[in-house]
């Protein structure tokens, strides 16, 4: 009888834990994962939103760093064009998985685009990281305070942003997307994986000129 | 100086030598630095603010052409010591060490390899790239003015 009010009293403990957790668990900071997205035989599940149209027969898969300075070039020198004639066009789209590897402060910048995300700013967190990128790696323009107020310049919810960076919340996250990188030989940054409509798949790596991708991308449409 | 050019590159090897030494180091330069791509296709570019770099590359693989064959002259024709050439090999590999971007293959390697200090290493050669290229440019140029005197002397040339 005794052993019976014990079992009992844990398992209420169990829900009552449980019910307080999701109670105290604030709604502006949950992930909405579609859990089975992948591109190929890439999981990006865990890697950014989708940049432009989700149904797009072509998935740029790009595996990058937010101090690497390859990746800088490229956003600044080819990816504009790509945008403008593959992915604002609705012929492809693009998902960025982090593969943040090159100093201390490069897990917290990918974090922080998590955060960013929870009020539905990855993109504009994202971007306004390349175009603040500084040319010398750990130097302090990526630490959590430049993090935050980078987030504060877009108008986020302060509160809500430090409590997400502050508390490591998207670690996990950005180490799946790490290993998920390595699973597919990625050793550069930037590497790509353009994934075709047909799950015909081309990785290279590099920051490579626009032409290489038209290449690929007209060559799969 | 244009003399000890001349005594040195008349003969075919060094001006091979000197035309595989540039080729190398430029072709390999511009591939770690990713100026030159070789997968899925053969190309290459210059994005806006590395054009410093890409001369820089250009310089290092021109004055290596130059030092190092110089160098080997001395050493085959004059029985000298081996001793000058350690400025225009070190000055070489330091250039090219300058252009291992850590987020490269290379970089991404010695980071997995030696974790913290590997990055640490890296992040010296990416951070101080230009400054590192500009030394080994120097030193380059030093070995050569050396060199060229030397020659000059032990050739017993006079200077046109």
């Amino acid at each position: 009888m005794k052993k019976k009010g014990i079992i009992v009293g844990i398992i209420v403990g169990i829900v009552v834990i449980g019910l307080i957790g999701s109670l105290s668990f604030s709604p502006s900071e949950t992930v909405n994962l579609d859990m089975g997205r992948s591109h190929g035989d890439v999981s990006t599940v865990m890697g950014s939103p989708i940049l432009g149209d989700p149904s797009a027969p072509i998935t740029i898969v790009e595996f990058g760093d937010y101090q690497c300075h390859a990746c800088y070039n490229w956003f600044h020198t080819h990816k504009p064009a790509i945008y403008e004639n593959y992915i604002a066009t609705g012929k492809a789209n693009l998902v960025f998985v982090d593969l943040a590897f090159l100093g201390r402060d490069s897990p917290t910048a990918a974090q922080a685009t998590y955060c960013a995300e929870d009020q539905g700013m990855y993109w504009e967190f994202h971007d306004l990281l390349y175009n603040s990128q500084e040319s010398k790696i750990d130097n302090g323009w990526a630490n959590s305070e430049r993090l935050k107020a980078f987030a504060f310049s877009l108008g986020l919810d302060m509160t809500l942003f430090e409590s997400c960076l502050d508390s490591d919340k998207y670690l996990k996250r950005v180490q799946y997307n790490v290993s998920e990188a390595k699973k597919h030989g990625a050793k550069a940054t930037p590497t790509f994986i353009i994934v075709g409509p047909d799950n015909q798949q081309e990785q290279f790596q590099g920051g490579q000129p626009y032409g290489t991708f038209k290449k690929i991308m007209d060559s799969m449409i | 100086m244009n003399g000890i050019l001349k005594t040195v590159f008349s003969n075919l090897r060094y001006s091979l030598l000197a035309v595989g030494i540039f080729l190398f180091m430029l072709i390999g330069l511009l591939f770690l630095s990713e100026y030159i791509f070789i997968t899925p296709f053969v190309t290459g570019h210059i994005p806006l603010g590395t054009e410093l770099g890409f001369s820089l590359i250009v310089i290092i693989s021109g004055l290596s052409a130059l030092v190092l064959p110089m160098n080997i002259y001395r050493i085959n024709i004059l029985k000298n010591s081996k001793r000058k050439i350690g400025g225009g090999v070190l000055g070489s590999f330091i250039g090219a060490a300058a252009g291992a971007c850590s987020c490269g293959p290379i970089g991404f390697a010695i980071i997995s390899t030696f974790g913290s200090v590997g990055a640490t290493s890296m992040t010296f050669l990416t951070n101080y790239e230009i400054p590192i290229r500009i030394a080994a440019i120097v030193l380059l140029a030093i070995t050569y003015y050396t060199t060229v005197k030397s020659l000059r002397v032990e050739c017993n040339l006079k200077p046109q």
